[in-house]
């Protein structure tokens, strides 16, 4: 809208009322930037500067150049930890499996909880409950006493069934089943936004396609989907980043030991959360591209087109 | 859950063609729900049950055990209990307060408003996303000294308010308001405060409750700010003084732990559910169509 007004030659001239306008945004942004600054720009670039250097922590810090080249830890977390890329492959492998299933399962619920049934409120809050869970002690608590109970006692009956199958079988479905309590537990948000965009859609648009005789299959397809594509980025973002930076995470694990080991070295620790910051950067862009909107416009066209269809 | 069936979306009779969904629903549902009954059993469980092999899920002779020994072991200490509760609400509202108000003005103006440098100021806010945090404990801590807030409320309150998620999800729902409402109120001659404050706030209310939640599950079960920001006993918060009492490691310690798990968590649920029916209702009145 902004480039459309602006003529091209004043593009460099500042107008009164631009002034007016850019002062209002900046006043907005402006708590937010300075939180952000002071509390986790610097932290980030003083993380930066420490993976590049040997840090030695005693009243205060204190930088030395690294000896073997800029790049000493940066080479070091892959050539002498035995852990770390193996986790991280693990990770990464993980979290690609894991993302469709979460979306999917979210999308889903969130379908069926937007239908007429009786006792929605409460399904509503029994689907949003595990976000409270999740992060709170509650899960701390149920993993630490090793009770995890609920978990334990389908994974043990499951176990009694599946040992006769051989390995290869037997395996991912373990995996599945206990990736499926995890995928349980942290969808509760990407429910509700799934909802949220569902409640939008406007009913006409349904009734117009029943009228015209779609299928509920085809309905979904025309409908559904690309009312809520957007929502679906958002919610692998949000996916990605929460399994990526949540508690319950070997690499954040690992990241906290070394942070806190001095053989390793704090610095050490920094070049490590800096190739999984990247790594998980790669993921989230690679998604972006993927579900990106080729553009606003088309989707509102398709979605005219099957509501003129109806008419 | 009154204000759920004030907006008339469940049906009122029960119909055959509802049977499918049930079928699915409540199945996963109660398997959702089981955490939470096994967190209130297990809260309630004498010595015996809760060592006991198998693990029993469900409590047969409850008992208060953990929680006098709990409030024991709260008494003995130099401080009162009350304090700590006093240290944690103060806490969790400044930054609930804080955080939702700035992520908000933030989150309308990089999506409404035109000014330079909008597009870099979002991304910086993506990166700050997937950053580690535990990466940034100590260069946190330096800055902490160097501001000279070391052991005051501030360290609690202004690390925790820049939460880069909650600007992120708000960003999404403000994106969703449509600009012809913004213009509008301009061509009635609403200046920024006033189309912030009567049009995005309400609007964007389910997103706010959202937001607000996650803000307090981060604030409210925190003890990494009392555990490295602060260094007198007197001004750590609940969370931390309930994670040292259940890890003292003694055999009353496990106990006492699931007993302070059940009383923080109590917070969370009623501060969820007061806020879902706002969070599942306003979607359905909204102009967001």
């Amino acid at each position: 809208m902004s480039k459309k007004q602006r003529n091209p030659h004043d593009k460099r001239r500042l107008t009164k009322r631009m002034v007016r306008e850019w002062g209002w945004g900046y006043l907005f942004v402006a708590p937010w930037i300075v939180g952000v600054s002071i509390f986790f720009l610097r932290s980030m670039v003083q993380s930066l500067q420490f993976a590049f250097n040997r840090v030695e922590l005693s009243n205060g810090v204190i930088l030395h150049p690294l000896e073997n080249g800029i790049f000493e830890n940066f080479v070091k977390v892959f050539t002498t930890d035995v852990n770390f890329p193996m986790i991280l492959a693990n990770f990464g492998i993980g979290l690609v499996l894991q993302l469709p299933v979460i979306i999917s399962f979210s999308l889903i619920i969130a379908l069926l909880l937007n239908s007429k049934i009786r006792c929605r409120g409460l399904f509503r809050l029994i689907f949003f409950l595990p976000v409270i869970i999740a992060t709170g002690p509650v899960m701390n608590q149920l993993s630490a006493q090793g009770v995890s109970s609920v978990p334990m006692v389908s994974q043990n009956a499951l176990l009694g069934v599946l040992q006769g199958l051989p390995e290869f079988i037997y395996e991912p479905i373990n995996n599945l089943f206990s990736s499926l309590i995890m995928i349980l537990w942290n969808s509760g948000i990407q429910i509700l936004i799934f909802l949220a965009g569902l409640q939008k859609v406007p009913r006409a648009m349904y009734e117009a396609a029943k009228i015209d005789g779609a299928s509920a299959w085809e309905t979904f397809w025309k409908i559904t989907l690309p009312s809520v594509k957007s929502l679906i980025l958002l919610n692998s973002i949000y996916t990605v980043v929460t399994l990526a930076t949540g508690g319950s995470n070997e690499i954040i694990e690992l990241i906290y030991t070394a942070t806190y080991t001095a053989t390793q070295g704090y610095s050490y620790a920094m070049a490590m959360s800096w190739i999984y910051t990247a790594v998980v950067a790669v993921i989230l862009i690679i998604v972006f591209l993927l579900l990106k909107e080729k553009s606003d416009r088309k989707v509102v066209y398709e979605q005219k087109r099957v509501v003129m269809k109806g008419v | 859950m009154a204000a759920i069936g004030g907006t008339k979306v469940n049906p009122k009779k029960f119909h055959k063609n509802q049977i499918p969904f049930y079928l699915y629903l409540v199945p996963i549902a109660i398997f959702m729900g089981m955490p939470i009954v096994y967190i209130i059993n297990h809260a309630f469980k004498p010595m015996d049950e809760l060592f006991a092999f198998p693990p029993k899920f469900f409590v047969s002779h409850p008992s208060l055990i953990n929680f006098q020994n709990l409030f024991q072991a709260a008494g003995t200490s130099s401080i009162p209990f009350s304090r700590y509760v006093f240290n944690s609400l103060v806490v969790t509202v400044a930054v609930v307060g804080l955080s939702v108000l700035i992520s908000t003005m933030a989150a309308f103006a990089l999506s409404k408003m035109k000014f330079r440098f909008k597009k870099p100021i979002f991304e910086i806010n993506n990166l700050a996303l997937m950053f580690v945090a535990t990466a940034v404990t100590i260069p946190r801590y330096l800055t902490i000294s160097q501001i000279g807030i070391l052991d005051t409320y501030w360290a609690h309150i202004l690390p925790q308010v820049a939460m880069p998620v909650c600007l992120f999800l708000i960003k999404q729902f403000v994106d969703g308001v449509p600009n012809s409402l913004i213009e509008a109120a301009q061509l009635e001659g609403a200046g920024s405060w006033k189309i912030y404050y009567k049009i995005i706030l309400p609007l964007i209310k389910p997103a706010i409750a959202t937001g607000a939640i996650l803000v307090f599950q981060n604030v409210w079960n925190n003890i990494e700010t009392s555990n490295l920001f602060t260094t007198s006993e007197g001004i750590k918060t609940l969370a931390f003084y309930m994670n040292t009492l259940s890890t003292a490691g003694s055999v009353q310690g496990q106990g006492m732990a699931a007993a302070a798990s059940l009383i923080m968590f109590i917070p969370n649920l009623l501060l969820f559910i007061v806020m879902q029916s706002s969070v599942m209702n306003t979607m359905a009145h909204s102009g967001l169509k």
